[in-house]
């Protein structure tokens, strides 16, 4: 599955994450970031594939006093 | 006692039948014997296991054991901190790291009167796997070892399939207990999220990590359940609920239960092997002729699950190591940092959208199981492969085991035959959220039906034949 980003682009993300990547590492990565992508945009719609309300809550709730 | 389960062994060390240190003792001549050629132990302490041995006896002699678990030879995988012993992760990063502590749960099992035999094989920091560029070897399959093990529990899986130990420390992140225990042909429990504290266990994700035991037999998971559940404030997710009371599980049934088959998953989306289809629909005729209802039971997609446990898996994953991520990268294995990398590539909001993903899932299953108390699929998709043709990228291929970390649910994997390789495959049975002891008792049930305990790996020097 083909990465949305050049490698150019994917190259700066990794570096922005701070990955001290060779190439050959960025080359491995970059093969397999497409797969990411689309798991990515599956978790961006909710579960009955509408678009999310906005008000839709994560799973983690704060609690006071807890954290 | 050729090979003993902890039930057996409890009750002949209560009849002065056995003592602790003949059964440490021959626990640790077969690891000597064998484990050249499994490598489930990274480390073994047979000091420390011989002197817990005898601190059991005496107790057993005064008539004064500390309870069922007093003597039973255990071991723990090696994220979990043992004070004075190497805890290693399975990892260069860590190969000299000494705790100065016990994590609660080893605390538990040493209170229990266990008698620790070592630090167990795991994938390097519970994620990459298997792997040959670390300082340790990958752990071999007991029935076969040019076989996987599955992980990242692999050692305690081989360990305990090949009777080295009777039952040991398992974590579970996306089914890393489950996994092994299928491909081990063992019983393994990943308890419901916040039963078992995860304190004094390195971690790989936090909102999915689960700690939880692997032994011979259902029976015994609940035993050493029984012995690690519970409240613990060193945990921040610990759930503050008291053990369960597993002492009744062996007798308590499944009449009027209602199990959900989950044909979707094993049948269509990822479709498991004849043997493991086999076993499952063999599982559902135990249940159903033991007093349960079995229906079909619709999920969303292992697509969906995995897609929300991977993301939130690799991202808390990134968090974690970020540090050495950054400054000492090439000193992790080449499987688990590039697994972890991608994790570092995830935005706030993608992190974000897959924890609100996560909530829609756990309604939907909450749902569904309105009106079955359990759910039956498969662990695995069939027998173990061969250990040098396990991809290094599974995006393909969601598994059956991580939707239960998604939603923290009870799910228990148990032996339910063997494949036309003479490997053992599993069933997985799941429950509601603290409904651990119905996953136990019918997991009791289903085995024993099942019949599938009587077989062994055969272990021949240090190399194993198939089981017979």
């Amino acid at each position: 599955m083909t990465s949305s980003l050049t490698p150019e682009e994917f190259a700066a993300l990794a570096r922005r994450a701070g990955l001290p990547l060779d190439a050959a590492q960025l080359a491995t990565l970059h093969a397999v970031h497409g797969h990411v992508e689309a798991m990515v945009a599956r978790n961006r719609t909710a579960l009955d594939g509408e678009a999310r309300g906005r008000a839709a809550e994560p799973a983690h709730v704060f609690v006071p006093g807890q954290g | 006692m050729a090979f003993p389960t902890i039930a057996s062994a409890s009750r002949a060390l209560a009849a002065g039948q056995v003592s602790p240190v003949e059964l440490a003792q021959t626990c640790l001549d077969r690891i000597a014997r064998h484990d050249g050629a499994l490598h489930s132990f990274i480390l073994t302490t047979p000091e420390r296991a011989l002197a817990d041995a005898r601190a059991s006896e005496a107790r057993w002699r005064a008539k004064a054991p500390l309870g069922p678990l007093d003597g039973i030879p255990v071991a723990h995988k090696d994220i979990y901190a043992t004070a004075g012993i190497p805890t290693t992760a399975h990892s260069r990063l860590l190969q000299d790291w000494v705790p100065d502590a016990d994590g609660t749960v080893v605390r538990l099992w040493r209170e229990a009167g266990t008698s620790m035999l070592g630090k167990l094989a795991t994938h390097e920091f519970a994620f990459g796997g298997p792997s040959f560029d670390l300082p340790w070897p990958p752990v071999r399959n007991p029935w076969d070892t040019t076989r996987f093990t599955a992980g990242s529990s692999s050692g305690t899986g081989a360990a305990v399939a090949a009777g080295f130990i009777l039952g040991g420390t398992g974590s579970d992140t996306g089914g890393s207990i489950r996994g092994p225990a299928a491909l081990c042909g063992i019983a393994g429990i990943k308890p419901t999220y916040g039963l078992c504290s995860r304190a004094g266990i390195l971690p790989l994700a936090w909102s999915m990590d689960h700690a939880g035991p692997m032994a011979w037999t259902v029976e015994d998971c609940a035993m050493l359940l029984q012995a690690m559940a519970g409240p613990d404030a060193a945990d921040p997710a610990s759930a503050g609920r008291a053990a369960p009371d597993l002492r009744g599980i062996t007798t308590q049934g499944v009449k009027g239960l209602r199990v959900g088959v989950v044909r979707q998953w094993h049948e269509v989306e990822q479709p498991a092997t004849a043997a493991t289809l086999a076993g499952i629909t063999a599982a559902a005729d135990v249940l159903r002729q033991a007093g349960a209802e079995v229906r079909d039971v619709a999920l969303p997609s292992l697509a969906d699950f995995y897609a929300c446990g991977w993301l939130l898996m690799v991202t808390e994953a990134f968090t974690a190591h970020e540090p050495w991520l950054r400054t000492r990268f090439n000193d992790y294995g080449e499987l688990l940092r590039d697994r972890m990398a991608l994790g570092g590539l995830i935005s706030g909001a993608d992190y974000v959208q897959a924890v609100r993903r996560r909530r829609e899932l756990c309604a939907a299953v909450r749902d569904a199981m309105a009106d079955v108390d359990l759910l039956l699929t498969a662990s695995a998709p069939g027998e173990a492969p061969p250990i040098d043709q396990v991809p290094k990228w599974t995006f393909d291929r969601p598994g059956f085991t991580i939707p239960f970390n998604v939603t923290g649910q009870p799910a228990l994997s148990l032996c339910s035959g063997f494949g036309d390789g003479g490997l053992p495959v599993s069933v997985q049975l799941a429950g509601r959220p603290f409904e651990d002891a119905a996953v136990l008792a019918a997991g009791v049930v289903a085995e024993a039906g099942l019949g599938t305990r009587d077989r062994r790996p055969v272990l021949i020097g240090n190399a194993s034949s198939r089981g017979a």
